[in-house]
């Protein structure tokens, strides 16, 4: 495979990728890092991935599996994540800074476990179907939704409480 | 939209129950600026979930140069090419030698040749001799 032809392949859905990663390691700086070792990855192994069905959802659990890995090395030499980037990234600020209650759902999700995160993620941000989040997560629909039920719980539990300590 | 279709899609929602279009039609209701009151509380989430979609990734993605495979051959046969000089430049260069070495190589020549013309004199001498030495022969053969 060419390199154009790759790029033509892959590219399209880097922000994608991008964004799962942040979800997962919620600093942007390791995010990138993490896109780009998928993409180096991809390119090394380009020659089966047009073999894939769908190259989109193979580069998901690719960018998945390698989030998980950084943050379970990361756990094991007691290194805490560091991240600044709720002032750094100003695309999403700019657009959402009318509303605060945006930013707090971006903290609930922080809280989310890393599974239920990243089926809302795949969900309610990307909005793949059932069927492919099971591909990619090599799980089923029923699990997918229990997970995403769950999610989407917490998330709603959170945003009462502080709903209702902002009236009282 | 009337509100208990919303509230059904809602309770469907957090059940993990609906589907991709029903999810649209919920973050289009919570676009609108007028919500009711008592779904009000569900704007952030359906608004956090949609912004965080737009936040895309500034850096460019850099993939490993493919020529690079092509430039590491020539490196192989430029190297070889130039021992391949070196080597026969180093065989076939005739040695230099100094003024005093060139004249000990002309004197050991003439040596030579006059050692050779004396050798090949005595030679002739000595054939002479074999002369002398049918004499004899012949001598022993009458005087036995």
């Amino acid at each position: 495979m060419k390199q154009k032809e790759f790029i033509a392949t892959v590219l399209p859905f880097k922000d994608k990728l991008y964004r799962l990663a942040k979800r997962i390691l919620v600093s942007g700086d390791e995010a990138e890092d993490a896109v780009q070792e998928v993409y180096l990855k991809l390119w090394k192994g380009r020659n089966k991935i047009s073999n894939y069905k769908n190259p989109e959802a193979f580069a998901v659990t690719m960018t998945k599996n390698y989030c998980l890995d950084r943050l379970k090395s990361k756990q094991a030499s007691n290194l805490k994540i560091v991240h600044s980037n709720y002032k750094t990234s100003e695309n999403v600020e700019k657009k959402i800074e009318a509303n605060d209650g945006v930013q707090l759902v971006f903290k609930i999700m922080e809280t989310l476990p890393e599974q239920q995160r990243i089926i809302l993620q795949l969900r309610d941000v990307e909005q793949f179907e059932f069927s492919e989040i099971a591909k990619m997560l090599d799980s089923n629909e029923t699990a997918v939704r229990v997970n995403l039920s769950r999610a989407r719980k917490a998330v709603r539990e959170q945003l009462i409480k502080t709903h209702n300590y902002g009236i009282s | 939209m009337e509100l208990a279709k919303i509230e059904k899609l809602l309770d469907a929602y957090f059940e993990g129950n609906t589907s991709l279009a029903e999810e649209a039609t919920l973050r289009a209701y919570f676009a609108q600026d007028t919500v009711a009151p008592h779904l009000a509380m569900y704007q952030p989430m359906f608004a956090g979930l949609t912004a965080a979609k737009q936040e895309t990734s500034a850096k460019e993605v850099k993939l490993p140069q493919q020529k690079q495979l092509h430039k590491k051959w020539w490196y192989g046969i430029a190297a070889s090419v130039v021992v391949a000089i070196g080597v026969a430049g180093f065989v076939f260069s005739e040695p230099k030698l100094t003024q005093e070495e060139q004249e000990a190589l002309i004197a050991f020549q003439k040596t030579k040749e006059a050692m050779q013309l004396m050798s090949k004199n005595f030679n002739q001498g000595a054939e002479e001799l074999t002369h002398i030495s049918t004499f004899t022969l012949t001598k022993n053969k009458i005087l036995k």
